[in-house]
C-alpha cells in the first residue's frame, strides 16, 4: 500500500507544478497584456492596491485548499470572516491590547472549525452540510448581535496594513507570502501534512497505512479555522471601519481561489501556492476589468470560466493518467 | 493542459473585448425613466399637479387651536436615526405648545409589531398617528383603522400606500438629491474636472435613479464637468474600498472627484483617497450616514455629506399634523406652513416635501448621531 502511495506521490507533484507556472504565465501575461493597454495598471500603487486588498483571500484559500484536499468543504469561511473581524474589532474598540484583538479571533476560528471538524469526522456528517447549518448561524447570529452597526474608531495601531517588513513589504502581503511557504513545506515535508493527501485521496489506503482519518481530519479543520482568524484579522485591519456583516460570496471566491490553483475537487491533490497565486489572479483580473473598463460582473463570468476550465483540466488529466495505467 | 490554455485565450479576448461606449448615452449605472433636472439657480422646477390621492379622517371631532395627542410609531426605537427624527417632533411639539407627541415602537423593525402598537394606539385613543412604515402595504389596514375613527395619521420617512393615511413628509426627491450632489462637487473640484461614480450595481432602483437625475442635472447646469465611469460595489465596504482606489490608480491625476451613491460607498471613497494621500486632491461627495463619515469630515477630506436631517423630517411632520387638525392643510393645497422651515410644498398629490437636502459639514455634523 504504502509503495502505491509513494509511486503517486511524482505523478501528483507533477501536475501541481504545472498547475502553478500555469498560472504564473497567466499573472504574467495578464500583467503585460493590461499593462500595455494602460501603464497605469503595473504602477507600484496599483500592484500594492491588488495585494493589500486581497491578501486575506489568499490567506483563507491556504486552509480551503488544506480542507479540499482531505476530501471535505467549508463553505462556513465567509461567514466565520464576518464574525471574527466583527469580534477582533470589537475587542480593539473595548481597550483590549491590539496584539489580543488579533490572537483571539485565531483561538475562536481554530476552535469553531475544530467543532465542525468534529461533526464531520466523528459524526460522519458530510462538511457541505455541516458548514452550510454553520453559515446560517453565523450569518444571522451576526446581525442579531450587532443589529448592522459598523465598528469604528479603532485605535490606530490595530491596523496591520499600516506595518511592513523591513520597511517595504507591507504586513498583510509578507503574512500571505510567508504562510504560503510554510503551509506549502509542511504539506510536502512532514507525516501530518501528507496525512491530508493520504485521507483526501484515498481514506482505506490511508488507514490501512496507520494514519487516523478522524484525527487527521479534525487536525485539518483545526488549522484551516487558524487560517480562517488570521484572514479575518487581515480583513478587519484594512480600513478604519469594519462593515459588521458578512461579506457576500467571499466563501465563493475562496473556493475558487483553491479550484483554479490546482486543488482537485475530488480530494488528495493540489498545493497551497497554486490557490494563493490563483487569489492573486482573481484579484487581478477584477482590477484589470475597471482598467479596460468591463464591468465587474465580468468578474464572476470570467471566475466561472475559470473554475470550468481548471475542473475539466483535472478530469481530463485523471482520464489520460486512468489511460496510461 | 491544453483546455487550460484554450481558456486563457479565450479569457484573454474577454479582456480585450472592450466595452463599447454609446456616445450621449446616460452615464452607467442610470435608469432608462424621465428625468425632471430642477434649474441650476436653485428654484422650484416643474411640479407635476396631481390631484390629492391622501385618505380622509372620519367625522373627526374638531380639535382646532385645542391641545392634540399625538403617538409617533417609527419602524423601530433605539437608533440614531430615529432618536433624530423624535427629537425633531419634540421641538416641534415645544414651539406650537398646544401638541403632545410620545415616540413608541418596536425595537426591531418588523411590520408586525408595528402594527400592534399602533392598534394599541387606536385603543387607547390618541388625536393623530404620526409612522415610518416598515412595509408600504401591510401596514395599510391598522391606518386606514384609524382613520375610520377619527384619527388623523402622517407618514413620515418611508410611506404606505396613499388612501391608507392622509399626508407624507417626503424627505428628499431624487432631483433634489442630483442637485445637490452635483452642486456640491463643482463647488470642490470645479467646473473642467473630472469625476467618476462609486454605486452599488447599475440595477439599484435608487441609485439608478439620483444618477439619470445627476446626469440631467450636471448636463444641464454644469455641462463641462466629465463623467469618466461609474463602477459598481455592491452594498460591501472591501468592495467599495478597492473600487475606488483602482479608479484613483487608473485615471492619476486625471480624476478629481468621487460620488458615492451609497452610505458604504461614501466612506470607503473617502477611506481610498485618505489612503492614497489625495485628500484635497480628489473630492469626496456623496450620500451618507452622518456617523459613518465623521473620521473623513474631520480630517477635512471629505466636505459634503449629502443626505436629509432627520430632526427636520420630524419636526415638520408634526407641523403637517397640526395643520391638517387646525383645518390649514386640505386636499387641493399647494404648500403648508412648518414653522422654522417655512413654506413646504406638497408634491405627488398628497406629499409634502421637505426641501432641499441637507449638506453635513465639518461644523454641523457633531451635532447628529445617526
Amino acid at each position: 500500500m504504502s509503495a502505491t502511495l509513494t509511486a503517486a506521490a511524482p505523478r501528483r507533484l507533477r501536475f501541481a507544478v504545472s498547475q502553478e507556472w500555469l498560472l504564473a504565465i497567466a499573472i504574467l501575461l495578464l500583467f503585460v497584456g493590461v499593462g500595455l493597454y494602460n501603464p497605469r495598471f503595473v504602477a507600484s500603487r496599483n500592484l500594492q492596491s491588488i495585494l493589500l486588498g486581497n491578501a486575506y483571500v489568499a490567506v483563507a484559500a491556504i486552509g480551503m485548499s488544506m480542507v479540499i484536499i482531505s476530501g471535505n468543504i467549508d463553505i462556513s469561511v465567509g461567514s466565520l470572516i464576518g464574525v471574527l473581524a466583527s469580534v477582533s474589532g470589537g475587542l480593539a474598540v473595548a481597550g483590549v491590547p491590539s496584539v489580543l484583538a488579533w490572537l483571539i479571533p485565531v483561538a475562536i476560528g481554530s476552535a469553531v472549525m475544530a467543532a465542525q471538524g468534529a461533526l464531520v469526522a466523528y459524526l460522519g456528517l458530510p462538511s457541505i452540510v455541516v458548514t452550510l447549518g454553520m453559515l446560517s448561524i453565523l450569518k444571522g447570529g451576526l446581525i442579531s448581535v450587532t443589529n448592522g452597526v459598523w465598528i469604528s474608531n479603532l485605535p490606530d495601531n490595530y491596523h496591520l496594513a499600516q506595518w511592513s517588513l523591513f520597511g517595504v513589504v507591507p504586513m498583510p502581503v509578507a503574512f500571505m507570502v510567508v504562510l504560503t511557504i510554510a503551509a506549502a513545506w509542511w504539506m510536502r515535508n512532514t507525516a501530518l501534512g501528507r496525512s491530508i493527501y493520504a485521507v483526501g485521496g484515498n481514506a482505506e489506503a490511508a488507514r490501512l497505512c496507520g494514519i487516523g482519518r478522524e484525527r487527521t481530519l479534525m487536525m485539518v479543520f483545526a488549522v484551516h479555522g487558524a487560517f480562517v482568524g488570521i484572514a479575518a484579522v487581515l480583513f478587519a485591519t484594512q480600513l478604519s471601519v469594519i462593515q459588521s456583516t458578512v461579506p457576500s460570496n467571499l466563501e465563493l471566491t475562496i473556493i475558487t481561489a483553491s479550484v483554479v490553483g490546482g486543488v482537485s475537487i475530488l480530494g488528495g491533490t493540489g498545493t497551497v501556492v497554486g490557490a494563493t497565486l490563483a487569489a492573486v489572479l482573481i484579484a487581478a483580473i477584477g482590477s484589470s476589468l475597471i482598467f479596460v473598463n468591463l464591468s465587474p460582473f465580468w468578474l464572476r463570468a470570467v471566475q466561472g470560466i475559470l473554475i470550468l476550465v481548471t475542473v475539466l483540466a483535472d478530469i481530463y488529466r485523471r482520464r489520460r493518467r486512468g489511460l496510461a495505467r | 493542459m491544453r483546455l487550460s490554455l484554450a481558456a486563457m485565450a479565450l479569457g484573454a479576448t474577454l479582456l480585450a473585448g472592450h466595452g463599447a461606449f454609446a456616445a450621449g448615452a446616460r452615464w452607467d449605472g442610470a435608469d432608462d425613466l424621465p428625468v425632471n433636472p430642477l434649474p441650476c439657480d436653485g428654484g422650484a422646477g416643474t411640479v407635476v399637479s396631481k390631484a390629492y390621492d391622501g385618505g380622509k379622517a372620519v367625522n373627526a371631532p374638531n380639535m382646532a387651536g385645542k391641545p392634540i395627542t399625538l403617538v409617533d410609531v417609527p419602524k423601530l426605537i433605539g437608533i440614531g436615526y430615529f432618536n433624530a427624527t423624535s427629537q425633531g417632533m419634540q421641538e416641534a411639539a415645544k414651539e406650537l405648545g398646544n401638541v403632545k407627541v410620545t415616540t413608541d415602537g418596536p425595537t426591531e423593525a418588523k411590520i408586525d409589531e408595528q402594527i400592534k402598537f399602533i392598534d394599541n394606539y387606536i385603543t387607547r385613543g390618541v388625536n393623530g398617528v404620526l409612522f415610518a412604515a416598515n412595509d408600504p402595504v401591510a401596514i395599510a389596514p391598522v391606518l386606514k383603522k384609524a382613520l375610520s375613527k377619527g384619527i388623523h395619521v402622517v407618514g413620515y420617512d418611508a410611506n404606505s400606500t396613499p388612501d391608507a393615511r392622509e399626508w407624507f413628509v417626503n424627505q428628499a426627491e431624487f432631483n433634489g438629491i442630483a442637485k445637490s450632489m452635483i452642486d456640491n462637487m463643482a463647488k470642490e473640484m470645479g467646473e473642467n474636472k473630472s469625476f467618476a461614480i462609486v454605486t452599488s450595481t447599475f440595477t439599484t432602483p435608487n441609485q439608478a435613479r439620483w444618477i439619470a437625475e445627476m446626469w440631467a442635472y450636471a448636463g444641464k447646469c454644469h455641462a463641462k464637468m466629465k463623467w469618466l465611469e461609474t463602477v459598481e460595489a455592491q452594498e460591501d465596504n472591501i468592495l467599495s474600498f478597492n473600487q475606488a482606489s483602482t479608479l484613483i490608480n487608473k485615471y492619476g491625476d486625471q480624476l478629481s472627484g468621487l460620488f458615492g451613491m451609497t452610505s458604504v460607498a461614501t466612506p470607503a471613497s473617502a477611506e481610498a483617497v485618505t489612503r492614497a494621500k489625495l485628500c484635497g486632491k480628489i473630492a469626496v461627495v456623496g450620500l451618507a450616514t452622518p456617523n459613518a463619515m465623521k473620521p473623513y469630515v474631520k480630517t477635512d477630506c471629505v466636505k459634503s455629506v449629502v443626505l436629509w436631517n432627520p430632526v427636520n423630517l420630524g419636526y415638520a411632520a408634526v407641523y403637517v399634523t397640526r395643520a391638517v387638525v387646525d383645518g390649514k392643510l386640505k386636499p387641493g393645497d399647494t404648500s403648508v406652513e412648518a414653522g422654522k422651515l417655512g413654506k413646504l410644498m406638497v408634491v405627488n398629490g398628497s406629499e409634502i416635501l421637505l426641501g432641499s437636502p441637507f449638506t453635513y459639514t465639518k461644523e454641523n455634523i457633531d451635532q447628529f448621531n445617526f
